[in-house]
């Protein structure tokens, strides 16, 4: 009787959890929902209407991403970030791919050596790469240029690369091993049709993160790039937004708005890998 | 033993795999020129697919390490050539007010993101984990963490304008007195951005709390339950002590992510008003590339990263010991 008694009154507790929970997540993305209205209003209707109140006419919201991107350029962001994104992530995990594989699966001296160059390359705050680099852009002619941007988004998404990939490679040096003597394929073949068919899964997730990491980057934008042409978009957003900034508040909504849409599309698409991605961003497995 | 019907004339060369053939070729006697080209090729082969990482790494990233380091025991604006100055950035930082204002600020981010996020993640997937609907839940409050720094700084410096929508539901349910300028005073200014950065990082460390509390043995719950244990003591005696590892990590993280703020500080106040909310990494920024300071820029940065690494090293330890099992 006392054991139902407290039983009844514990799954009472835990719907009392359960509803403040949802009225916590609720508020928790309601800024988000703010955005989209807002984003949807004329100035004017903004700074009348209520904060939660629907729009007029929700098609504003094309006028308001068209002035936005006039005003700072996000259309022409938007395409340069989603260049330097794939190209930049894609590269990366070639480039990381193949070291890891020639660490962990061939013959070379110090190979933890090597891996240790490589990798300390995360270790670093970007403030210490600021400076050197708008130096170096600045004389040999790649300060705000494409090509410049790419070779930089591409490297800084190698350490995290070559970590992952190193883990994983040594996980499965038996089978590869076994596979290619089998076949007697070259190191290149071996590369080629073994390892990297097998890497799917870590290149597919790296490739997620990276992708993102470069879309979302700001700091690199500021420092590297001036122009529309080569701006990231993040860089163009942050030009319209803040205390600083130079757009209305439905035009800094709509741009933030847009500028989301591919990480969001993302993150739904393969919420799985995005989830494992900060465990093993974080964890290390 | 070659791959059939695939041409190729590094083939012979090639058994990567196995280091006899490589060794016995390199200790021929008698090798003649081609034989020994091809023994080279063998031993530089797996280096090239080094190459690529290398030169991306080493010519971008380390070779401007190496420089910043350089340049701040320099004085240089970019355009003089930069001349040496020893330790003189470092004395100018460690007695320039500016500077100290914006450490501390710096250890309030610190602070404040070891309290918000990091506690508050904890509390969460302690609630979270045993309640139906976990999956909406976490992933409705994980929805900010995929957006960039930069879009929440937009919508927050939109949550804290003055008509904003922070002032407008205080004077809705009446609290008028609370509606204040939220970006313009210290330290409130930079609480405030504390509280945004921290809608984005709830998300991150609930999951990793998450993931730790489903290694937890579920016998030893049941165990300490059976014992009479209530959840006070459950949490406090054996869910956190068991969580240590995942802590370690979570909290080295934040650290680290605490020292290296700078796109939300940048985008909604730029360090202001009058540098007042300025964290370490704006700091180095507004030096460099505001007022051409390289020197002392570099000097900050060197301090920066002193920092970070040395709490990078208890984080890759962790990690490593991690990875190691």
């Amino acid at each position: 009787m006392i054991q139902r008694l407290s039983k009844g009154k514990r799954s009472l507790d835990r719907y009392i959890v359960l509803g403040l929970l949802c009225v916590f997540a609720m508020a928790w993305v309601t800024p988000l929902a703010i955005v989209a209205l807002s984003s949807m209003k004329t100035p004017r209707e903004q700074s009348q209407s209520g904060i939660l109140a629907l729009p007029e006419n929700a098609a504003m919201i094309f006028d308001n991403i068209s002035s936005a991107s006039e005003l700072a350029g996000i259309g022409n962001g938007i395409v340069s970030s989603l260049i330097y994104a794939f190209v930049g992530s894609a590269t990366a995990v070639v480039a990381a791919s193949s070291a890891a594989y020639s660490i962990a699966m061939l013959k070379i001296r110090f190979p933890f050596f090597w891996f240790l160059i490589i990798y300390s390359g995360t270790i670093f705050p970007f403030q210490m790469y600021l400076m050197p680099l708008f130096g170096l852009y600045q004389s040999v002619g790649l300060y705000d240029t494409r090509i410049g941007m790419l070779l930089f988004y591409s490297a800084i998404a190698v350490p995290f690369c070559i970590f992952v990939f190193r883990n994983y490679f040594i996980g499965m040096q038996g089978e590869v091993i076994e596979a290619a003597s089998l076949d007697g394929a070259s190191s290149f073949q071996t590369y080629l049709r073994i390892v990297l068919p097998m890497a799917k899964a870590p290149a597919l997730f790296l490739f997620v993160t990276q992708f993102s990491w470069i879309w979302n980057d700001f700091l690199f934008g500021q420092v590297l790039a001036k122009s529309d042409d080569v701006r990231p978009v993040m860089t163009s957003l942050a030009m319209l937004s803040g205390t600083y900034g130079k757009g209305s508040i439905p035009q800094q909504m709509a741009g933030a708005l847009t500028a989301s849409i591919p990480t969001l599309i993302l993150f739904f698409a393969l919420q799985k890998h995005f989830m494992q991605g900060i465990i093993l961003n974080t964890a290390g497995e | 033993m070659q791959a059939g019907g695939l041409p190729d004339t590094k083939q012979v060369s090639t058994d990567p795999l196995s280091n006899e053939v490589s060794a016995t070729a390199l200790g021929e006697a008698s090798v003649d020129a081609p034989k020994r080209a091809q023994a080279l090729l063998r031993t530089i082969e797996p280096y090239l697919y080094l190459l690529p990482a290398l030169l991306l790494v080493g010519g971008l990233l380390l070779y401007s390490v190496a420089h910043t380091f350089a340049i701040s025991f320099t004085d240089w604006d970019l355009i003089t050539p930069p001349s040496f100055v020893g330790l003189q950035n470092y004395i100018d930082a460690i007695r320039d007010p500016t500077f100290t204002r914006s450490f501390s600020n710096t250890l309030i981010w610190t602070g404040g993101s070891l309290l918000l996020p990091v506690a508050g993640g904890l509390l969460l997937a302690v609630v979270l984990e045993r309640i139906p609907g976990q999956r909406v839940l976490k992933t409705l409050i994980y929805l900010p963490a995929i957006l960039s720094t930069t879009v929440v700084a937009a919508i927050w410096s939109y949550v804290y304008t003055n008509n904003g929508v922070l002032n407008e539901t205080l004077r809705w349910v009446g609290l008028d007195a609370l509606a204040r300028p939220w970006l313009v005073f210290a330290p409130t200014n930079t609480l405030a951005m504390i509280v945004a950065a921290s809608w984005r990082a709830l998300g991150p460390s609930m999951v990793l709390f998450l993931v730790g509390l489903q290694t937890i043995p579920p016998e030893l719950i049941e165990a300490a339950k059976i014992d009479g244990a209530g959840e006070r003591i459950l949490f406090w005696r054996i869910k956190l002590p068991l969580l240590r590892p995942i802590t370690a990590i979570v909290v080295i993280m934040s650290v680290i992510g605490s020292f290296m703020t700078f796109d939300l500080v940048w985008v909604m106040t730029q360090g202001g008003p009058g540098r007042s909310s300025e964290t370490l990494a704006v700091t180095m920024y507004r030096q460099a590339f505001i007022m051409w300071r390289m020197g002392y820029a570099g000097a900050v940065a060197v301090i920066l990263s002193t920092i970070v690494i040395a709490f990078s090293i208890f984080y890759l330890r962790a990690t490593l010991k991690r990875s190691a099992l």
